[in-house]
């Protein structure tokens, strides 16, 4: 079977299987509008401070739920054992790294987008083209924090205390993408101008290109024992 | 296939160390073609230990193994592997488990072949259920399903009757039977002797990760040989 | 060789097969060891050269001594990272365990001058920037994340037990852990930075004398560094010796 086709057979799988426990998905979504109330209450709504804030609280509201879809991502490959079932079998382990980031990088970017979503209207801002660019930052991230976030999810996903070490592994590697992130949203939302929007997009699609060629590499050392 | 005379699988001096423990010590083993071993041993004994480094799901710390498989090393092709876990997906149907592993080694017309394994084991009626659903030993049917849908020439079976009640047990039995007919190599782990007698032809037993004890299954005493079962698990730890 | 072995463990260990392992503790250790005297020297001298032979600063004042120790101890946090890298990739192609040693003592010491760079900073910084924290310095910025990077590399070996798993686990969340450096220093520099020029432009100032002391400085730091690693990896040595000799 080419590569490529059997990355999306491993997609795939992930998929359904979350289509199946629609509860865990739409736990993480709820956890997400959680975060941007909770910020909502803990400021004073209406101020121009909580708006100047507002990004930085979006892209917060981003990398929580982000955490707990990883969690997932391997939890479910070790309840029956599975993860052995794909380590054992022919397939390359690079193949099985971009299965297992592909189907957490496209869940990410769709409860990211609801969460984008659910912040325009909580924080009242207009809906216009701009939030395409935001989305973009969005994308990009997402797939960074998925590249980082599979390859440490998949070497936590044997130790007892996975839930708390993995944000401890993984946020202090993805601190510089919440800068040029943050930024970025902050000149489209607030400054209504795009100057070094550029900027942001590189620095992302660097972050993206290295943690995605390190996951390929990495990923048979972390899975293999 | 290789040559009857060549054996099929040969451990030399294979030991696994977990940091000061010794899983598996000094493990000398050849398996042949058509072989079907039980290997015997108490809990913590370093059987799974042992069936993992030749499922090649761990490296031990020292020795070797070889395969006799030829072509393109693909050991992975050759080994099926029966875990103490189901290897399943519970959100998944059984349909849907046998499909996506199918696909994963890479076997043509996946569909087929999975409708094929279903009916082997007797589970085409729950075909479209989720494995989450399954009893027991309809579950464990599938797990060896799972394991034997690239024909693999070896096939690795870590404690297959736990949970299974007795009728389950016993058409496990019949499955593998079927199995060893057909001419597969079986290596079987347990601490239950009563099955594994019935089914093995060779015999070993393994204690603090050492094999100590092996015969042929055909000059085997049954009763005898659960004294002498007692006697090497036991005789060491009242020293 | 001045370190103590009682005589019978010293012939049990020359019996053995892994002899070599021995060769290699007593290999770091006479680096230790040698380096012990020159260290005493560099450091004295250092001393001198940062409190009495480097003069004053004219605006910064008797603050600004502290640079000299805070740029040899920020120059070491990142030649022990770069060790720590080397001996994750160096473990991952050969799985030899001392290259693990290698990458753990790295961090341990790494750690404590990465530690040594964040509390000099803040004394030094609050006298001549009004603020503890300068959150916009890409230096400071980045040595933080570093330091946070670290420490959770140690909180990763501390959760796991002893094994290959470990090792391996560890030399890659090195690699990653250093692959985040470049990225975290451009992210800062674009996005954060009010003091663009800092050291560039005090670096253009110094007298000969002041880089005489600095000069001194690093390499007094170094030297340390080196003595430190070695220290930890002898240690680490010797304790899977003793393993291996308690329980085989």
């Amino acid at each position: 079977m080419n590569p490529i086709a059997l990355t999306w057979v491993l997609v795939g799988k992930d998929l359904k299987i979350e289509y199946r426990s629609r509860q865990a998905y739409l736990t993480t979504v709820f956890f997400a509008l959680l975060i941007l109330v909770i910020f909502n209450f803990a400021f004073d709504p209406g101020s121009p401070a909580t708006r100047e804030a507002a990004p930085g609280i979006l892209w917060v509201a981003l990398l929580f739920p982000g955490i707990i879809r990883l969690n997932r991502s391997f939890q479910v490959e070790m309840e029956e054992g599975t993860l052995y079932g794909l380590i054992l079998s022919p397939a390359d382990r690079g193949v099985l790294f971009l299965g297992k980031f592909l189907a957490n990088w496209l869940f990410l970017m769709v409860v990211d987008l609801l969460v984008l979503l659910a912040f325009v209207i909580v924080y009242n801002f207009s809906f216009s083209i701009q939030l395409l660019w935001i989305a973009l930052l969005i994308v990009l991230s997402a797939l960074g924090f998925s590249a980082v976030g599979t390859l440490l999810g998949a070497m936590v996903s044997t130790i007892r205390t996975r839930e708390v070490l993995l944000p401890v592994l993984l946020f202090p590697i993805i601190l510089p993408i919440i800068l040029p992130a943050v930024s970025g949203t902050q000149e489209i939302l607030l400054a209504q101008e795009i100057q070094s929007l550029g900027r942001s997009v590189e620095l992302l699609l660097a972050f993206d290109v290295i943690y995605l060629a390190a996951g390929f590499v990495l990923f048979d050392y972390v899975v293999a024992d | 296939m290789p040559e009857p005379s060549v054996p099929l699988l040969r451990l030399s001096k294979v030991t696994k160390r977990f940091g000061v423990i010794r899983a598996v010590w000094n493990v000398d083993l050849e398996v042949s073609q058509g072989d079907s071993l039980a290997i015997f041993g108490p809990n913590g004994a370093g059987k799974t230990t042992l069936l993992r480094i030749i499922a090649s799901l761990t490296q031990p710390t020292s020795g070797e193994i070889e395969f006799a498989f030829k072509g393109d090393n693909q050991s992975r092709n050759r080994v099926g592997y029966v875990s103490h876990l189901s290897l399943l997906y519970n959100e998944l149907t059984g349909f849907e488990n046998l499909l996506f592993y199918a696909r994963l080694y890479g076997i043509q017309e996946a569909h087929d072949r999975a409708d094929e394994m279903l009916a082997k084991m007797g589970l085409e009626e729950a075909r479209n259920q989720r494995t989450g659903e399954y009893s027991r030993g309809m579950k464990q049917r599938l797990t060896l399903a799972r394991a034997l849908l690239h024909e693999p020439q070896l096939l690795l079976l870590d404690e297959p009757y736990t949970g299974l009640d007795q009728h389950g047990s016993r058409l496990f039995t019949e499955v593998l039977r079927g199995l060893k007919q057909e001419g597969r190599t079986i290596l079987l782990v347990t601490h239950n002797l009563g099955e594994g007698l019935e089914l093995c032809d060779r015999v070993m037993i393994q204690n603090r990760g050492e094999l100590v004890f092996q015969a042929l299954g055909e000059h085997l005493d049954k009763s005898g040989f659960e004294k002498l079962y007692f006697q090497a698990v036991e005789g060491e730890r009242t020293e | 060789m001045s370190f103590t072995w009682p005589p019978d463990l010293y012939f049990l260990i020359m019996l053995s097969p892994i002899n070599t392992s021995w060769r290699l503790a007593r290999l770091y250790l006479r680096i230790a060891d040698w380096s012990l005297i020159p260290l005493y020297f560099l450091m004295v001298v250092a001393l001198y050269g940062a409190f009495l032979y480097a003069p004053t600063e004219r605006e910064m004042g008797e603050v600004q001594r502290i640079f000299y120790f805070h740029v040899g101890a920020a120059w070491n946090c990142f030649l022990a990272f770069f060790g720590v890298f080397l001996g994750g990739v160096a473990y991952l192609i050969t799985r030899k365990r001392s290259w693990d040693h290698l990458a753990a003592s790295c961090v341990e010491v790494g750690v404590v001058f990465t530690t040594m760079v964040l509390t000099t900073g803040p004394i030094w910084a609050r006298p001549i920037w009004n603020t503890w924290w300068p959150w916009g310095d890409p230096r400071i910025m980045t040595t933080m994340v570093l330091w946070l990077i670290y420490v959770a590399y140690l909180m990763l070996r501390s959760s796991l037990p002893e094994g290959e798993t470990k090792y391996k686990y560890c030399a890659v969340f090195g690699i990653i852990g250093f692959l985040d450096v470049p990225i975290v220093w451009f992210s800062i520099r674009w996005w954060r930075t009010i003091h663009p020029v800092v050291i560039t432009s005090s670096g253009a100032e110094l007298e000969p004398e002041m880089i005489h002391a600095l000069f001194v400085s690093v390499i007094a730091m170094t030297v340390l560094c080196v003595t430190l690693v070695m220290l930890r990896m002898a240690m680490r040595l010797n304790s899977s010796m003793a393993e291996e000799l308690t329980h085989s």
